[in-house]
């Protein structure tokens, strides 16, 4: 990967290396495909996505950046924060292909926050904001932020017109400028009828194919849950489907039946394999997707998460880069649960530990040794009182237990409610200034 | 001067941002277990106009940038004459020698097909380096296939910017410059009229699929000729 750059050595009497910058294949292991610099060794900060808390701070959504490097004298403190100077229902954010930039979105305001994180990532400045989402493509709820090629696909929740979960995917180039949008099918498409609800998205080059699965509309995850929970009619209008998409035509091919709000979907990261798996958050089952012999694509439960009857919420799963095991965090039993993956079509939990009145979240390094894990679902859907922690936990993983190392408390630090979270590495001094000092 | 001016273009070259602890690691050769779409039977997105600039041609000519993305289908990439990675400049200047065998074989294709390489090295990959290593890709038949470079580094960095081509310099663990270099792969497929319509990074570059998009243009191309006339 790395070559002798002889133009910098001549001029500056050192010796320089120059690489094509690998696009691997994937928190490290849920981002993009084919995004650049994966941090497959330690990662230097946690950037945390983070609510506005009333009463709280400045009550703003903010990028939080905490130094997560053992190294680092500020370890596991937080080194700087970026306001936004609103609240929005800040929610998940995701890289540009080159990594420089995160773009965050907010699911009530339909904000699209673009933070350079290239520059000096232990100090992140908003660049651009972008607001022309729900007026330009009539979707509201920018969900999940997918780098493409030059582009941001973004996964959005719901509609401007009905604030229902009719939705779509939204394609942006990197300057910030809506290429095109897609609403989600709602004819049936391969035998089954399409439901319209968008969440996440999730693309495999090697078959030209990319998933994406289902979850609300804004008059379902605005209101608070319990209230929710209540209305039996409102209950309904959750996704029960996953879309197999043609990437390069952007047409859908099949839609899946996957009941009970599929969400984070997680391709296998090993070579030669065509897999994904997905967690159904109301019916707490875990389904693979995968290509039988003809190469139609089914979508099968494999596997049962906590006590369904007890409706723990499965809101976030970590695949390991191997593909061999997957972290699920459950929000309302607060636990986190490993799951051996070597048969994916019979997963199995091996280890579980409750690490919180509330969890959500879970992103692992590329080597499996750390982990994270915060605790904010949505603003109104966060448990109340002492329940209601609000936190960025680090956990060191061994392969048999977690150990925790270190813990930062967004209510005590007057933060807001920690949501999604990105890793980057530190940035490079420059060549010049080095040169200076030689 | 000399000194001075080595630091000024550093100093230029690494403006944008670098990553130090990213182990990248080793790069994935593409792979492609699928069969393409038929050309002609999907849209290309229109991704973005391409800014203008002046550089070098390989005779040390100043050439606007829009005279070689406009008026034909063209593939453009940024690459450097001595990279030697093999997922790197090699295995796209081999691919492309493939297409530009392919296009060329194609009835009415290589007229409107152009192939265009800009040095992200400009001061090692200087007119007369680039004549030499042009001679590399000559076939025997008519074929369009430009190398450029820019006088100097503050020329290229805007053209970088403006497609978002990515060169970072990494760092040690003490935050201190390694002299690594990193440049993302990426090739850019621009439609006559100098619209960007299709990117492919590493993970893309199936030839099968590139020809079909380059067929696709060709067709809309053709279909849009076709109205004017009429």
């Amino acid at each position: 990967m790395k070559h002798p750059m002889r133009f910098v050595a001549v001029l500056a009497g050192v010796s320089v290396w120059l690489g094509v910058v690998p696009l691997a294949s994937a928190d490290e292991t849920c981002n993009s495909p084919y995004m650049s610099n994966l941090i497959k060794g330690q990662e230097d900060f946690v950037h945390v996505w983070t609510l506005g808390e009333p009463g709280l701070g400045d009550a703003s959504d903010k990028l939080v950046t905490v130094d997560a490097n053992p190294k680092s004298k500020t370890y596991g403190k937080v080194v700087s924060s970026v306001s936004v100077g609103g609240r929005g229902e800040a929610h998940h954010m995701g890289f540009t292909d080159d990594r420089k930039f995160l773009w965050a979105g907010g699911l009530d305001d339909s904000k699209i926050y673009v933070f350079d994180v290239g520059t000096d990532p232990s100090k992140p400045k908003l660049v651009q904001t972008i607001g022309d989402l729900p007026a330009k493509s009539g979707f509201v709820g920018p969900h999940t932020f997918y780098a493409l090629p030059g582009r941001m696909l973004i996964g959005n929740l719901s509609n401007a017109a009905d604030k229902g979960g009719a939705t779509g995917l939204a394609l942006y180039n990197n300057k910030g400028t809506l290429i095109e949008k897609y609403a989600m099918p709602t004819a049936t498409v391969g035998g089954v009828k399409g439901d319209g609800y968008g969440y996440d998205i999730a693309v495999n080059p090697a078959k030209n194919v990319f998933l994406t699965s289902s979850f609300a509309g804004h008059k379902n995850y605005m209101r608070e849950l319990g209230d929710l929970m209540k209305d039996g009619e409102a209950m309904k209008n959750f996704g029960s489907t996953m879309v197999v998409w043609n990437l390069k035509s952007m047409q859908p091919t099949q839609v899946l039946s996957v009941p009970g709000a599929p969400l984070e979907i997680r391709w296998s990261l090993a070579p030669g394999q065509n897999w994904a798996i997905t967690a159904a958050a109301l019916t707490s089952k875990l389904w693979l997707v995968k290509p039988d012999a003809k190469g139609t694509w089914t979508a099968k439960e494999v596997a049962t998460i906590g006590d369904p009857s007890k409706i723990p919420l499965p809101v976030d799963i970590s695949i390991t880069a191997d593909g061999k095991g997957l972290w699920v965090n459950t929000f309302m039993d607060g636990m986190t649960r490993y799951f051996d993956l070597s048969n994916p079509e019979a997963p199995k939990e091996t280890y579980s530990k409750h690490t919180g009145s509330q969890v959500n979240m879970i992103s692992q390094s590329w080597d499996g040794k750390r982990l994270y894990i915060i605790s904010s679902l949505l603003a109104h859907w966060d448990k109340k009182g002492a329940d209601n922690e609000q936190k960025l936990q680090a956990f060191k993983w061994d392969g048999h237990a977690l150990t925790s190392a270190f813990e930062v408390d967004f209510t005590k630090e007057k933060l807001g409610r920690p949501h999604h979270m990105k890793f980057t590495a530190k940035a490079g001094q420059s060549l010049a200034l080095a040169a200076v000092r030689e | 001067m000399r000194r001075a001016l080595s630091l000024a273009l550093i100093a230029c070259l690494t403006a944008g941002s670098a990553y130090g602890a990213a182990d990248v690691g080793p790069g994935t050769a593409p792979r492609m277990d699928f069969t393409p779409l038929r050309a002609g039977t999907y849209q290309l997105q229109s991704i973005q106009p391409v800014g203008e600039a002046t550089l070098l041609d390989e005779h040390g000519k100043p050439v606007k940038l829009s005279g070689l993305t406009r008026g034909k289908i063209t593939l453009l990439t940024f690459f450097y004459t001595y990279c030697v990675d093999p997922l790197g400049c090699p295995f796209v200047h081999e691919t492309l020698t493939q297409l530009r065998d392919r296009v060329i074989a194609e009835q009415g294709l290589a007229r409107d097909v152009r192939f265009v390489g800009i040095s992200c090295d400009p001061s090692n990959d200087t007119p007369a380096v680039l004549s030499q290593f042009a001679t590399s890709f000559q076939s025997r038949s008519p074929f369009e296939w430009r190398f450029l470079t820019a006088p100097a580094v503050p020329t290229l960095l805007p053209v970088l910017d403006d497609f978002g081509q990515d060169v970072s310099v990494e760092t040690d663990e003490h935050g201190r410059p390694t002299r690594t270099l990193h440049h993302m792969l990426k090739v850019f497929l621009i439609d006559a009229g100098g619209t960007v319509r299709e990117i492919y990074t590493l993970a893309f570059i199936q030839p099968d699929v590139m020809m079909n998009d380059i067929r696709t243009l060709h067709l809309e191309q053709t279909a849009k000729a076709s109205l004017v006339r009429r």
